[in-house]
C-alpha cells in the first residue's frame, strides 16, 4: 500500500495484483492510475491477465508470506512458486527491470551483538519462511544470470508504519503497556525500516541503472538494541500526549532457545505458530549494513526510528486502532 | 431543475425518510438496496442487489447526479465481517462508481460512534475521531476512504449523526418502549447523568440534503440543539407515557458485564457500541452544521422520544420485515428484568 501511494504521480499506469477483493475499490479510489487484478499469485491465470498487454514494465514482486495460519507449506507455495510464476509472466512480457523484496530471514541471525549482515553474507536461512526466501532468491538470481531480465533483490527487515499488520499494531500495544517481553538482556541488535524509508529504497532499485543484479540491504540508518526499540517507542507514545505502563519485563535467553527448537520442531511436521515463532527469534541480533545501498543507490534512510514510530502511531490512531 | 437522487440503504429506516424528503422536493429517486422497500413509492427506482458488488453499484450511480450514502451494517448486526465488508468495502464501492459515473455530490452518512468515549465534550468537527469497537472503526476507515475519494476529484461530504429517533425507528429502542407501555422500570446504568444526544430523523434528512446542495466537501456533525441527560430524555418519556414506568440506575459495571456475558450466549440484542456508550456522554457542538447549512433540528431529545414512542405504540403488533433499524429487538434475557416490581 505504501509503495503504491508512492506511485501514484510518477507512473501513467499501475497494474496490481491484490488477493482480497475489497482492495480493489480502495485502491481505484486513491487514484486512476491503478489498474487492479483481484487474484492470487499461485494462480498461473491471473498472472496472464496481470501482464495481458503489459510491456516494458517495473515490476515490483512483494507477494509473500511471512506468519502462515498453522502450516508452512505456504511458504513455498507463495514465496516460491509465486515468485517463480511472476518471474517467468515478467519475462515473457520483456519487462524491464524486476524488483524483488525480500528478507532478513536469508541470512539467519548474527554470530553476535556487533556483527552486521552485509550483501556479501552467505546464506543461512531461518526456519521455513527463511528458506523460501532464499529459493526465491535464487530463482530471481537465475533470471539475471541468464540474461532474462534485469533483476534488484532487496532485502528488509523488520518493518513498521502506515498500513503495517495487525501484529505490528499489537507489538506497540504491548509496548505500551510495558508487556512486551525482552528475551535476554535486551543487548541483541535489530535492523528495523520504516515504510517510507523502505519505499524510498525501492523506488531506487527500480530507477538507478547501476542496481541491475544487484542485492541491497534496506533498512533504517542503524540497527538499535531490543531495549532500546522498547524504549524508543514508548518514548514515541510519550512524545504523541500518551501515557505509558508497565515496566520492562524479561524472559530468561534460554525461554527463547527453547522457543526456537520448539518452531524448530514443529516446522519440521509442517506446522506454524507464529507466538512462538516470534519468541524464538526475540533473542537474537538480526543487523544489517546498508553502506552498500547508500554508495551504489544513494539510499539516505529519510526517517529514524522515534520519528518513524510516531507516525505509526498517529496512523493507527486515525484509523481506529486501539493502542 | 429536478436532480436524480441515489439513496443506497433506502429501503431501510432512515433512507427511507430521505427517499420520502427528496420525493418532496421534486427531484428523481433510485434506491439501492439489499432488500425492496415495504412499499415503493410511485416513480422511485430500485435497484436491489448487495453493496459489495462493483457491477450493481456502478448501474446504480449511472445518471445519478447526487448519491445519498446510507448503507451500513448496524451495532446490532454483530458480525465483524460484516461491519468491515459492507462498511469499508461498500463504500469504496459506492465512491468508485460515483466518481466514474461523474457525480456532482456525495453526502456518506457515517456515524458518531467514530468518536468512542470523547475525552471531553462538546465534540466538533477537530474532535480526533478515536472508535472504541468494531462498529465506529469500520464507520472511521469509511470515513478514510472519503478523504481518497475527495483527493481524487469526487465531492463529498460526512454527516455524523447522534443517535437516530424517530417515528418508526425501532431496534434498540424497541426494548425501551416495550418496558415502558408495560409499565415496567427502564434502567439507566449508573446515575444516569450522562449528557446524551439524539437527532430527530427529519433533522437529520434535512442536513443530508442541505449538505447534497452545498458545493465543496465537508463534515458535519448533527445533534438536537435541545438535549439533556440520559436520565431526563427518559424520565421525560415515562412522564409523558403515563404507565407507572419509573427511571432506575443499575451499577454500571455490573451492567456493563452482564450486557456482555447475555450478548456473548446470544441471551439479549447487545452490541459492545451499546454497553460501552450508553452510560457515556456524547454531545456535538453543531455549530458548523448550522453556519454553513444553515440548519437548525427542530426537535429536542424529550419530544422526539416521546413522537417515537408513541409510533411504536401505535405499530407494535404489525409485521417487522424490515433492516436493524426497522424492527424491534428480541428481548431475551431481558424480559426477566422487565417482570422485576
Amino acid at each position: 500500500m505504501n509503495l503504491l501511494r508512492a506511485l501514484t504521480g510518477t507512473r501513467s499506469r499501475v497494474r496490481c495484483l491484490v488477493h482480497d477483493p475489497a482492495q480493489a475499490p480502495q485502491l481505484a479510489l486513491i487514484d486512476d492510475v491503478f489498474d487492479v487484478v483481484v487474484g492470487d499469485v499461485r494462480d498461473p491465470t491471473a498472472l496472464a491477465t496481470l501482464f495481458e498487454g503489459v510491456s516494458a514494465a517495473t515490476v515490483f514482486h512483494a507477494a509473500a508470506v511471512i506468519h502462515p495460519a498453522g502450516r508452512t507449506r505456504e511458504f513455498f507455495d507463495v514465496n516460491v512458486g509465486g515468485t517463480e510464476l511472476v518471474l517467468d509472466a515478467a519475462v515473457r512480457s520483456g519487462s524491464a527491470r524486476f524488483v524483488h523484496v525480500s528478507s532478513n530471514s536469508v541470512c539467519g541471525a548474527n554470530p553476535g551483538p556487533d556483527d552486521r549482515f552485509t550483501e556479501e553474507s552467505p546464506y543461512a536461512p531461518y526456519m521455513g519462511y527463511g528458506q523460501s526466501k532464499e529459493e526465491a532468491e535464487r530463482l530471481v538470481a537465475r533470471a539475471s544470470d541468464r540474461g532474462d531480465l534485469e533483476t534488484v533483490v532487496v532485502r528488509a527487515p523488520w518493518f513498521y508504519g502506515p498500513f503495517q499488520p495487525d501484529r505490528q499494531t499489537r507489538f506497540l500495544a504491548t509496548a505500551r503497556r510495558g508487556r512486551f517481553p525482552l528475551v535476554g538482556d535486551g543487548s541483541n541488535r535489530r535492523s528495523m525500516v520504516y515504510t517510507q524509508n523502505l519505499v524510498d529504497g525501492l523506488l531506487l532499485a527500480a530507477s538507478v541503472p547501476a542496481a541491475a543484479g544487484r542485492t541491497y540491504w534496506i533498512a533504517d540508518g542503524e540497527p538499535v538494541a531490543m531495549r532500546d526499540v522498547i524504549a524508543t517507542v514508548r518514548a514515541a507514545f510519550v512524545a504523541e500526549g500518551m501515557e505509558v505502563s508497565g515496566g520492562s519485563p524479561r524472559m530468561p535467553r534460554l525461554v527463547g532457545v527453547v522457543a526456537e527448537h520448539v518452531d524448530a520442531l514443529l516446522q519440521r511436521g509442517g506446522r506454524y505458530s507464529q507466538t512462538i515463532h516470534v519468541l524464538g527469534e526475540l533473542k537474537d541480533t538480526i543487523a544489517c549494513d546498508i553502506s552498500r545501498a547508500r554508495r551504489e543507490l544513494g539510499y539516505e534512510p529519510q526517517v529514524d526510528l522515534l520519528e518513524g514510530m510516531r507516525r505509526s502511531i498517529r496512523w493507527c490512531l486515525d484509523h481506529g486502532h486501539a493502542l | 431543475m429536478a436532480r436524480t437522487f441515489l439513496v443506497t440503504g433506502g429501503s431501510g429506516y432512515f433512507g427511507g425518510v430521505l427517499v420520502d424528503r427528496c420525493l418532496e422536493r421534486g427531484d428523481q429517486v433510485r434506491i439501492l438496496d439489499v432488500n425492496a422497500p415495504s412499499e415503493l413509492r410511485d416513480g422511485v427506482d430500485l435497484v436491489q442487489g448487495d453493496v459489495r458488488d462493483a457491477d450493481t453499484v456502478r448501474a446504480a450511480c449511472d445518471g445519478v447526479d447526487v448519491v445519498l450514502h446510507n448503507i451500513a451494517q448496524v451495532p446490532l448486526a454483530r458480525d465483524r465481517d460484516l461491519f468491515w465488508s459492507v462498511n469499508v468495502s461498500g463504500t469504496a464501492q459506492v465512491l468508485v462508481a460515483a466518481r466514474d459515473a461523474g457525480v456532482q455530490k456525495v453526502v456518506h452518512t457515517s456515524s458518531s460512534a467514530v468518536y468512542g468515549i470523547p475525552e471531553a465534550n462538546p465534540v466538533t468537527e477537530q474532535t480526533k475521531p478515536r472508535p472504541l469497537e468494531a462498529y465506529g472503526r469500520a464507520k472511521l476507515e469509511a470515513e478514510a476512504l472519503c478523504a481518497d475519494a475527495t483527493r481524487s476529484g469526487l465531492d463529498v461530504t460526512i454527516i455524523r449523526p447522534r443517535t437516530i429517533l424517530g417515528h418508526g425507528r425501532l431496534g434498540i429502542m424497541s426494548a425501551l418502549y416495550d418496558f415502558v407501555a408495560a409499565g415496567a422500570p427502564v434502567y439507566v446504568l449508573g446515575s444516569g447523568d450522562n449528557r446524551y444526544q439524539f437527532v430527530h430523523a427529519d433533522d437529520l434528512a434535512d442536513a443530508c440534503l442541505r449538505a447534497a446542495d452545498r458545493a465543496g466537501p465537508a463534515a458535519y456533525n448533527v445533534g438536537a440543539t435541545e438535549f439533556g441527560t440520559m436520565r431526563e430524555t427518559l424520565e421525560a418519556l415515562v412522564e409523558s407515557a403515563g404507565t407507572g414506568s419509573r427511571v432506575r440506575s443499575l451499577p454500571v459495571g455490573p451492567a456493563r458485564v452482564a450486557m456482555r456475558a447475555a450478548s456473548l450466549i446470544g441471551a439479549a440484542p447487545f452490541a459492545p457500541y451499546h454497553w460501552l456508550l450508553y452510560s457515556e456522554s456524547l454531545w456535538f457542538d453543531t455549530a458548523r452544521a448550522r453556519n454553513e447549512l444553515d440548519w437548525s433540528p427542530r426537535l429536542s431529545n424529550a419530544q422526539m422520544i416521546v413522537e417515537s414512542y408513541e409510533w411504536y405504540l401505535g405499530h407494535r403488533d404489525g409485521e417487522a420485515t424490515g433492516s436493524h433499524h426497522q424492527s424491534p429487538v428480541r428481548l431475551g434475557l431481558l424480559g426477566l428484568l422487565k417482570r422485576l416490581p
